[in-house]
């Protein structure tokens, strides 16, 4: 019998997706310009929701010269809620990851997304330090919504592809950030010019973004669906689907080394832009005597840059595996991530301006291609813990930008281009782990495959134990082995076919 | 030959620029004279922005020979704030340059200079931080440059000083209206899930 990697399956009932479907019905093409129910429709209403999230969080900096004033903060304060705004993510990705493996993608972001939406509405009735600081920090929880998107891609497209939908679903929504210092300032001045006041104006201005928020959580709900064959709970309920235990679920993720090892490589890739969007703008404003303006426009192209770079990202690790498989997205991962280091220590060595600007774009493309390459391998990681692995990894991402923006940022200990250089030569040594994931199936960096007989079945099965498979609960498991065979890469999976 | 004189020329226009420039807009504020006289009268405790106002009297120093203020032509009254409202602030930071100094940011009055005392009563306005405040006025010759100035506390910035609280910005429309908006989403949000659940037991 001949195995192929993708198959489009012939059913007894015709073929019901508008797109080329495997036999878990993920789609195998990604289709960009589609509306197509349910595998385009759910991406669009993921990375949407995901930018509206990142717009509510980094609604705040564009506004602080006038916040600041309204509110009587010092520059230690703006710090502090600005540290406050990432770290609330830390653990609400790891929650979100697990929620995902347990309620599906659907339920779990369309809740976090209207629940956080109150703290970005109560932003506009904050009047001390306490609640600005309260405020940032529940509106930061959105951004675990980055979990349910990668977890609902992996869930809707087969492996391919992921990459790319991983990539460009992330790097749209990240888009957000940068987008955002462009909004509020446009909706802040168009307040103004109706006649309110500037203390009253930027406090309107936030309900723009919370209104955002809240029209996209209950568009997940409405015109979402977690999986190709429907919800979770309607699958649970028809049999289709096995309603799995959250300890089981959380244990089997957090004891894969791999999950580990990827959220501290993903804390000096994201973890580092998050800290970039924070700290650039006043960097170019010090050194290089930029007006605020000038300073913030370039702080807005960093995180602009999503829109290609980490689509990039993961078309590269996608490219990469047809040829090269798991072992060629971990080695992209690797090269790119060190190389994004490297530029980072030329960052805070040049002088003049115009290099400078220069050397960040690039600096800013390679970190973000990483972003997108990383989330090219976190779904072959683990099947039954999708969400744990993605929550972990990007709970890793947000501690990066916590432990960097501590240890170089934050008070006067290390001007911002040693801060700039030392922080690249983190990312250097944080990226060297990558060596050490090793897939006994596919390979790692320096090892191929095992010599004993190692398939994908017997890596993704053995997640489940004997009485659980008794019960067949792994049979989705099973189909998700099938399917990443085409991570073996072209050599191998041919010496494959050709064997049966 | 022609190439070197040329470059000379290219050089010495450049350096003359440069002196230009250097002299014209690049003053600082320990090179003005501390001729004018300012006094402020407020009223006891800490003024409302938008409601209280700013007495401001000012005038050349009498004791000084006269013809010490034959350049002044305008005279620009500004709110300051003192170094207490500046610490762990580099957005009003006092820098001696003044086209860079950040410390008097809100303008009180802005008159054609006058021999005699002049006074200004300035209600505050709306957008001033709280923050506590001393006023400086600024002499300006024809050309609108800074030649003379004086301010309404002592050079250590520590005298006389007083206090201006901020408008909250806030209105009880917006906080019902915040209020309402949130508690709509989370009820929402479980009326859907209480709907979901009866669809689902209908649907078996």
């Amino acid at each position: 019998m001949e195995v192929q990697s993708t198959n489009i399956v012939v059913e007894s009932q015709p073929l019901k997706f508008a797109l080329p479907v495997d036999s878990e019905h993920n789609a195998s093409e990604f289709r960009l310009f589609s509306m197509a129910a349910p595998h385009m429709r759910s991406f669009h209403l993921s990375w949407i929701s995901f930018f509206c999230c990142f717009v509510s969080t980094f609604a705040a900096p564009p506004l602080l010269p006038i916040i600041r004033d309204n509110l009587n903060l010092t520059a230690t304060d703006i710090g502090n809620a600005g540290i406050a705004s990432v770290t609330g993510a830390v653990f609400a990705r790891i929650a979100m990851g697990t929620a995902c493996d347990l309620f599906g993608p659907r339920m779990a972001s369309a809740s976090l997304i209207i629940l956080t939406a109150p703290a970005v509405y109560l932003t506009s009735i904050a009047s001390s330090l306490v609640s600005f600081l309260l405020v940032r920090f529940f509106t930061g929880f959105s951004l675990a919504t980055f979990v349910s998107t990668q977890f609902w891609m992996s869930s809707m497209f087969s492996a391919p592809v992921v990459g790319t939908t991983n990539g460009v679903a992330g790097g749209w929504g990240n888009l957000g950030g940068g987008a955002t210092q462009l909004i509020m300032p446009l909706v802040f001045a168009t307040i103004c010019y109706m006649g309110a006041f500037k203390f009253t104006a930027w406090r309107i201005s936030f309900f723009i973004p919370a209104l955002l928020q809240t029209l996209s959580g209950f568009a997940i709900l409405i015109f979402g669906q977690d999986l190709p064959d429907g919800n979770f709970s309607g699958l649970q309920k028809s049999g289709n689907k096995q309603k799995d235990k959250f300890y089981k679920v959380f244990y089997n993720g957090i004891t894969n080394y791999r999950g580990w090892i990827l959220a501290l490589t993903y804390g000096y890739c994201f973890g580092v832009e998050l800290t970039i969007d924070n700290i650039i703008a006043e960097y170019f404003y010090d050194r290089f005597d930029l007006k605020l303006n000038t300073a913030g426009m370039i702080a807005a192209s960093f995180g602009l840059a999503n829109v290609i770079s980490r689509p990039v990202g993961g078309i590269m690790s996608d490219a990469v595996s047809k040829r090269f498989g798991m072992r060629g997205r971990l080695w992209a991962l690797w090269v790119v991530q060190t190389l994004g280091g490297v530029f980072c220590v030329i960052l805070g060595q040049v002088g003049s301006l115009t290099l400078s600007i220069v050397v960040m774009i690039v600096f800013s493309v390679f970190v973000q291609t990483a972003c997108g390459l990383t989330f090219g391998v976190v779904p072959f990681v683990s099947r039954r813990s999708l969400g744990v692995i993605s929550g972990v990894t990007g709970g890793g991402g947000n501690v990066g930008a916590v432990l960097t923006q501590l240890i170089f940022f934050k008070g006067t200990k290390y001007t911002k281009e040693r801060g700039i250089s030392l922080m690249g030569l983190m990312i250097i040594c944080c990226s060297l782990p990558i060596m050490l994931i090793y897939f006994p199936q596919w390979g790692g960096m320096f090892c191929g495959p095992s010599k004993m007989v190692a398939t994908e079945e017997d890596y993704y099965l053995s997640e489940w134990d004997s009485d659980e498979k008794e019960k067949g609960l792994h049979q989705a498991s099973l189909k998700f082995a099938d399917n990443s065979r085409s991570e073996r890469g072209i050599t191998k999976l041919n010496s494959a076919t050709n064997a049966t | 030959m022609a190439i070197s004189s040329a470059r000379g020329l290219l050089l010495a226009s450049l350096l003359l620029s440069c002196l230009i420039h250097e002299c014209y807009g690049k003053i600082l504020l320990s090179s003005l004279q501390k001729t004018l006289q300012v006094t402020t009268s407020t009223k006891q405790g800490v003024l409302k922005a938008g409601e209280d106002k700013v007495a401001v009297t000012w005038g050349v120093n009498q004791s000084l020979p006269s013809g010490t203020d034959s350049a002044y032509k305008t005279v620009k009254v500004k709110l300051c704030y003192s170094p207490v409202s500046q610490k762990d602030r580099a957005w009003r930071k006092t820098v001696d340059l003044l086209e860079k100094d950040k410390t008097c940011q809100f303008k009180i009055a802005a008159r054609p200079y006058d021999k005699t005392v002049q006074t200004a009563e300035w209600i505050i306005e709306r957008e001033v931080p709280t923050s506590t405040y001393f006023v400086r006025a600024y002499a300006f010759n024809a050309d609108g440059e800074e030649v003379a100035y004086g301010q309404s506390t002592n050079d250590q910035k520590t005298t006389n000083l007083f206090d201006i609280q901020a408008i909250s910005g806030r209105h009880v429309s917006l906080d019902i209206a915040s209020v309402c908006f949130s508690a709509f989403a989370v009820v929402s949000l479980f009326g859907f899930f209480y709907l979901e659940k009866r669809k689902g037991r209908s649907s078996q």
